[in-house]
């Protein structure tokens, strides 16, 4: 089996581009050994939008659809993967069963945060839209003991990005939220007082399910 | 340990939506059960029948994610019952399964992918072409030279007819010549003058002139060579001679050909076509570096005093300013002292 892989098997040097964003493309990535880094590029800006480890999958949304590259993917130490496409995906699963297993997390995973930011998307009010991003950035963490603070590692421009706002926009409405003492931003993360609070705000403002 | 088997009334509810995240997956056996769920965008409820033999509940458990969906049971049931290990065993087994799991899942992921990219992308976005462009410009400003020649490389494959070609090109050739300073020995030097570098971002697309047939060649073959995919590279040089149709490319080409040899470790192909080269093309610019890969390739050989004698001779041919110069002092140096 393992002879079978080294067939697949690619190698990229450390600080090599594995694909650039924009280009088209159909392979996806099975990472062996180092960690590779997902970034994209807006204007003078690069962000890091992931990075991910040995086991993790990346790439897939190719196999998906026809589109470009969503975004950057660099070598961030020397990386081995396995590079698969649509033709010799059948043959990958029936080699090595476990990778079912990461894929259909992983899309379990894609789906469900597809969904959770769609809910913020189609909110109206740009408060509620803000507010959710936070509930949601907040949804993994549970405060410190006898605490009600939820400590958040992010930035005002990434919280603009998930609500799909301007972000000048954006900012105003976070300073009203300071100004309301609801949250307190500090510059490599935010901390939200009471996330109940925040919650209450998206109820009331989210569309009520028709019958 | 096997799955089991479950019995449910007609009226019954398997979970709510929002339900804490469950251990079990289940598959419809028989009978007639619905999914009902809110839609995200307009809150009307949808209803799904399942299909007998279909699995549901699985997101939630694999992902430890709340229900997404309230299950009904609308007439006597009977559902098979995995837990999760039992699952995880079915699907190492079966790769039927697993598969047609999979496109189902992937055809939600890309209509859900699709709803949230077109509430996203309220303002224009640039063309996926000038997007490109704009990251190579991005790696070149940031003189992140191997990553502005992988980027203007595919740009160059991918839109040989592309607006920014002749960019592109040049900037390919920056890239590389900044890189070869950077590296140590054997690897790629200016041919000639280093070309302005042209490195804007494009907001508006300009127009500009297109590359020749055997320019987009040449890139092509250099942007191989790159990526060290000699063997192609050298079949797109030899065509390029072979060809002999552009003044400016045939010597170009010539003295890449010599390069892939000596990068494939042919070290005699490489000297007879750089020794072929310096006899046909007296004026080529890039003959001091081809003079440069006969030394190495000497010195790869073992014979050392072969190579001193080339290295010598390059240091008094290239002024101390060039590059070149310092390359070949610093190979000279650490052979003379590897006794």
């Amino acid at each position: 089996m393992q002879a079978l892989f080294q067939r697949f098997a690619r190698t990229f040097k450390k600080g090599d581009i594995i694909f650039c964003e924009h280009e088209p493309g159909d392979n996806f990535y099975l990472i062996q050994t180092g960690r590779v880094q997902i970034v994209k590029i807006m204007g003078e800006i690069e962000k890091i939008v992931d990075i991910l480890n040995p086991g993790e999958i990346f790439g897939e949304m190719a196999m998906l659809e026809e589109a470009p590259r969503s975004a950057t993917a660099i070598a961030l130490d020397d990386v081995e993967a396995f590079e698969f496409n649509k033709e010799n995906f059948e043959l990958l699963l029936k080699g090595n069963p476990q990778i079912a297993l990461i894929l259909i997390r992983l899309f379990a995973k894609r789906i469900y945060d597809q969904k959770r930011r769609l809910m913020i998307l189609t909110l109206k009010d740009p408060e509620a839209k803000v507010a959710d991003v936070f509930i949601m950035l907040g949804e993994n963490t549970a405060p410190e003991e006898g605490q009600t603070e939820i400590e958040i590692n992010t930035k005002v421009e990434d919280i603009a990005h998930w609500a799909g706002m301007d972000p000048a926009k954006c900012k105003e409405i976070i300073s009203r939220f300071i100004a309301q003492g609801k949250i307190a931003v500090f510059p490599e993360k935010i901390i939200v007082k009471e996330m109940k609070d925040l919650v209450r705000l998206v109820n009331a403002r989210r569309k009520p399910k028709e019958k | 340990m096997s799955p089991k088997t479950v019995q449910y009334r007609a009226g019954s509810i398997i979970y709510f939506e929002g339900d804490q995240p469950d251990n079990r997956v289940f598959i419809l056996n028989s009978g007639k059960v619905c999914l009902k769920y809110s839609d995200i965008e307009t809150g009307a409820e949808i209803q799904e029948f399942i299909n007998k033999g279909a699995f549901f509940g699985v997101k939630s458990a694999l992902g430890r994610y709340p229900q997404e969906e309230t299950t009904q049971v609308i007439e006597d049931s009977t559902v098979v019952v995995f837990t999760i290990p039992e699952f995880e065993q079915l699907a190492q087994q079966n790769t039927r399964v697993v598969l047609k799991m999979l496109q189902v899942f992937s055809t939600q992921l890309r209509r859900i992918h699709k709803t949230v990219q077109n509430l996203m992308n309220a303002k224009v976005s640039v063309s996926p072409e000038t997007g490109l462009y704009n990251i190579a410009c991005y790696y070149l400003k940031q003189q992140r030279f191997s990553q502005a020649i992988y980027a203007f490389g595919r740009y160059l494959m991918i839109y040989p007819h592309g607006q920014f070609a002749a960019e592109a090109a040049k900037n390919l050739e920056t890239a590389e010549a900044r890189l070869g300073q950077q590296k140590s020995p054997a690897s790629s030097f200016a041919p000639g003058k280093l070309p302005a570098s042209d490195a804007r971002v494009i907001e508006k697309p300009a127009r500009t002139k297109e590359l020749s047939g055997a320019a987009q060649q040449y890139y092509q073959g250099v942007s191989y060579v790159t990526n060290s995919k000699y063997k192609e590279a050298l079949e797109v040089f030899k065509q390029i001679i072979e060809a002999g149709l552009d003044a400016e490319y045939v010597p170009r080409a010539v003295f890449e050909v010599g390069r892939c040899y000596y990068f494939l470790k042919m070290y005699d192909k490489s000297n007879q076509i750089f020794s072929n080269m310096v006899q046909k093309y007296p004026k080529h610019p890039d003959l001091n570096e081809a003079l440069y890969y006969v030394a190495k390739a000497n010195e790869e050989a073992g014979n050392r005093q072969k190579a001193m004698e080339l290295y010598r001779r390059l240091m008094s041919l290239t002024a101390p300013t060039d590059p070149l110069n310092r390359q070949v002092k610093q190979a000279f140096k650490a052979l003379e002292g590897a006794r």
